[in-house]
């Protein structure tokens, strides 16, 4: 009997070469988890469905979006860096995997993920209500500058992506970043927005994606954008680069696996999301949630998250929110 | 006319019926929220016409807050947070034998609460919406407050250890990152507890687990039906009882409705406020099994999912998490909430009011069910049903945000729960104060970001104002009455 046991063990070793072997070519032969780090039914989850759908068409095997939330996206992410190394934990990466560690949220950095590819890119606007007095972003500006500390700003929690885009335009303008007051919002832009139309807050610095509906139903008026390029939903709002302010920011979403993942599969996966990223059903969906399309492939991907950690940074630290190691 | 027809189509009315059994599900689930159950339905609705997945929407969120009080009658577990206040009277009055009459008081409240509140919505909406715009973070920490000082009208007879319980709850609800600096307090290192603790599983075990707890250790017999249930649904006391309370029943729902439509709170908030109210007028009766306090939370909760709705499509902002996840699927759709949704897409719009009152009617069946299904559950044997609230209490707590921490918390709650009821320490105030605990602070201290630190606007805003008399009077209004009532009699002495 023993020796039965023996050659059991054996054989099965013997197959352990031929199996692992195989798994590479044959990625995936079974369900994949996909992490979403924030909640069900916001932004990140509905693009982070998509993908999983797409990607089970492409493989016939289930994709699974599974939300972890919590720890302002630190919880997910972690979760995410931190699984086994072989394809069958996929991670929707955002923005905050280059800033929370900087705040001290975090241990973890960008370093913890390979890199799949970028599917999106939402850059901030600035937003004022449709009956604000400013007409452009220039009349905002100087009169921020005549009265300092009279004008409040929202769009996210202390520390977040737009209270960081608006210290970075503030700054590359060349006004002093408390010249305006930073409100602090729990709920994000949706919150923010209802401050805005409620005529309690000013100006609110979320993305033109967020801000867009109201725009459009003629409730608020955006006066620029700030990216390289005009972006096409909204035609007509300048980029602050064409109004002489060097800035760009904005948010952006993509997919990372744990770092050590098998080249091959990392490979196979970030070729299905670039196709999956430039067929006509990704588009259509995008547009009609207000998305921008940016596809980085994963090298590229890598270098842009890496000079995101730097440059989020340099903003913290104006902001006074990096944490001293 | 016709589109008017359109919404009892079978590829309407179907989905609709679906999702209405979906929400009593969901509903009934301790931990399976709602806004989960909205959440999993809208990637189904992408490939349907908009009002069918809109219908289902709002069948299953109408349903879920609903089917919510059914365990939170039988088990005190609140199904959804919605449910917590519905815990208090519906489970003394189960105790006593009246569950039926209890759930039966309850289906009905719901749907005339939501009827009251679809009806508002259809009639007022925008004028509405607007008044609610005027609520900024001064409005809501007198709202949150309000809320909050019915911690002391419901721990009253006990009022030192009902306070000393609420004020544990705030300390609870200062964990996690404050919005207003970004940095992380009270969390020791452990990423999970960054957003706080997650209000859901510390409810569940601080109602559901303590129970079971305290089932066990005072040896109740296992094998014995855990629920003595009266078979038949008491529709005739139920509509007397109602008819009586007619006015509560108005009252809350108008003040749900109101609730609701203030995008800075929901459906929990507006039982609870609309609980304390009644409490408040009532004095000692409710909270030892009255119908009262059945009526007021359960017509409040569900006024309240129709009320989040009047900023959702006058404005296209939320009214609450559901609604928030409405809007994103509405630009799916096509469609474009705000005001100019009056005008292009007005017949959709008429359709979705028709939907939401069908709803109503239809709760009725659909609650029916769900009570005789879980009446069915809760008498089989003690031992059976224990298990299966432990066991669902972690499956609903993990499920949240797929936390095991959250199962822990859960449990840790199901701990404090029970000594704290072991020492008569009221668990309610504490539940109350996790709820508006953030609420409050948040809308303190950004309030006074605004205002560089001025106190003032608190008071010198009409609303912020009208708000701050209205506490004072509601605490100090029974007091000033029997001092007069004293006067009085001494005058005539």
């Amino acid at each position: 009997m023993r020796r039965l046991l023996w050659i059991a063990v054996l054989v099965a070793f013997a197959f352990i070469p031929v199996l692992s072997a195989s798994a590479w070519a044959a990625y995936p032969e079974k369900p994949v988890t996909v992490i979403c780090p924030w909640g069900a039914g916001g932004g990140t989850d509905r693009l982070a469905r998509f993908l999983a759908d797409e990607l089970s068409k492409k493989f016939g095997q289930p994709f699974t979006v599974v939300n972890k939330t919590g720890g302002a996206g630190a919880v997910g992410h972690a979760a995410g860096a931190y699984a086994p190394p072989d394809g069958y934990t996929i991670t929707i990466v955002t923005l905050e995997l280059a800033t929370m560690h900087w705040m001290g949220l975090t241990d973890l950095t960008y370093e913890a993920f390979d890199y799949v590819a970028q599917v999106n890119e939402d850059p901030a606007g600035v937003t004022v209500r449709a009956d604000a007095p400013w007409k452009t972003l220039k009349e905002l500006l100087d009169d921020i500058k005549a009265n300092p500390g009279k004008y409040l700003f929202s769009g996210v929690a202390a520390g977040g992506i737009w209270d960081l885009a608006r210290i970075g335009m503030l700054h590359a303008a060349g006004i002093p970043v408390d010249a305006v007051k930073w409100i602090p919002s729990t709920t994000g832009a949706a919150q923010a927005l209802t401050e805005l139309l409620g005529g309690h807050i000013h100006v609110v610095t979320c993305s033109l994606a967020e801000a867009g509906p109201y725009i459009k139903s003629g409730q608020a008026r955006a006066l620029a954008v700030m990216a390289d390029e005009r972006i096409p939903a909204f035609p007509d709002v300048p980029t602050l680069k064409e109004l002489g302010i060097n800035w760009s920011a904005g948010t952006w979403r993509g997919v990372g696996v744990p770092k050590g993942t098998p080249e091959e599969i990392r490979k196979k996966l970030e070729d299905a999301v670039v196709e999956i990223a430039n067929s006509e059903a990704f588009k259509k969906f995008m547009e009609t949630n207000g998305f921008g399309i940016k596809i980085r492939r994963g090298e590229e991907f890598r270098k842009f998250v890496e000079e995101q950690d730097k440059a989020w940074k340099t903003v913290l630290e104006l902001g006074g929110y990096l944490k001293k190691k | 006319m016709s589109y008017f027809f359109e919404i009892l189509s079978p590829d309407v009315i179907f989905p609709l019926f679906l999702a209405m059994t979906f929400g009593i599900f969901v509903g009934a689930m301790p931990g399976l929220t709602a806004t989960m159950a909205v959440a999993l339905i809208i990637p189904l609705t992408y490939y349907m016409k908009p009002i069918a997945g809109l219908a289902m929407v709002i069948g299953v969120s109408f349903t879920a807050i609903f089917a919510g009080d059914i365990p939170a009658t039988f088990l005190r577990i609140p199904g959804t947070p919605a449910s917590g206040a519905a815990t208090l009277d519906g489970f003394e009055m189960c105790k006593k034998g009246k569950a039926q009459l209890a759930l039966t008081l309850d289906l009905f409240c719901s749907a005339i609460g939501g009827i009251i509140g679809v009806l508002i919505l259809i009639m007022i909406a925008p004028p509405l919406a607007k008044a609610a715009l005027s609520f900024t973070n001064f409005e809501y920490f007198w709202l949150g407050i309000f809320g909050l000082s019915m911690a002391a009208v419901l721990s009253r007879g006990n009022t030192v250890k009902g306070l000393l319980s609420a004020l544990f709850g705030l300390l609870i609800s200062t964990i996690g990152i404050d919005v207003s600096t970004g940095y992380p307090r009270f969390t020791f290192g452990i990423m999970d507890l960054m957003d706080g603790v997650s209000f859901i599983p510390a409810m569940i075990g601080l109602f559901g687990i303590s129970e079971v707890l305290k089932k066990l250790s005072l040896g109740e017999k296992m094998e014995l039906p855990s629920v003595k249930v009266d078979t038949r649904l008491k529709v005739w006391e139920a509509l007397r009882t109602m008819f009586k309370y007619k006015f509560i029943i108005l009252r809350s729902a108008l003040i749900g409705t109101f609730i609701g439509a203030l995008p800075g709170s929901g459906a929990d908030i507006a039982a609870w406020v609309s609980y304390g109210v009644e409490k408040n007028m009532a004095r000692d009766e409710i909270g030892t099994g009255s119908p009262r306090g059945v009526i007021a939370p359960t017509s409040a909760n569900n006024a309240a999912i129709g009320g989040s709705w009047i900023p959702a499509l006058s404005l296209g902002l939320p009214g609450d998490s559901i609604t928030a996840i409405v809007l994103g699927a509405m630009l799916m759709y096509g469609l474009k909430p705000g005001p100019l949704i009056f005008t292009e897409s007005k017949e959709l719009v008429y359709q979705l009011f028709a939907v939401a009152v069908l709803v109503q009617i239809l709760l009725l069946p659909a609650g029916w069910i769900g009570i005789r299904v879980f009446s069915y559950l809760v008498s089989l044997r003690m031992g059976v049903v224990m298990a299966a609230v432990v066991l669902f209490s972690i499956i609903g707590s993990y499920a949240l945000r797929n936390s095991y921490f959250d199962v822990g918390l859960m449990m840790f709650f199901g701990l404090l729960g029970y000594a704290m009821e072991r020492i008569n320490m009221p668990i309610a105030p504490m539940v109350l104060a996790l709820i508006l605990g953030r609420m409050i602070e948040d809308n303190l201290r950004v309030g006074l970001i605004k205002t560089d630190g001025s106190y003032l606007p608190f008071f010198t805003r009409p609303i912020s104002l009208a708000l701050f008399i209205f506490i004072v009077l509601s605490l100090a209004g029974p007091y000033i009455f029997s001092f007069v009532r004293e006067l009085k009699k001494k005058a005539s002495d």
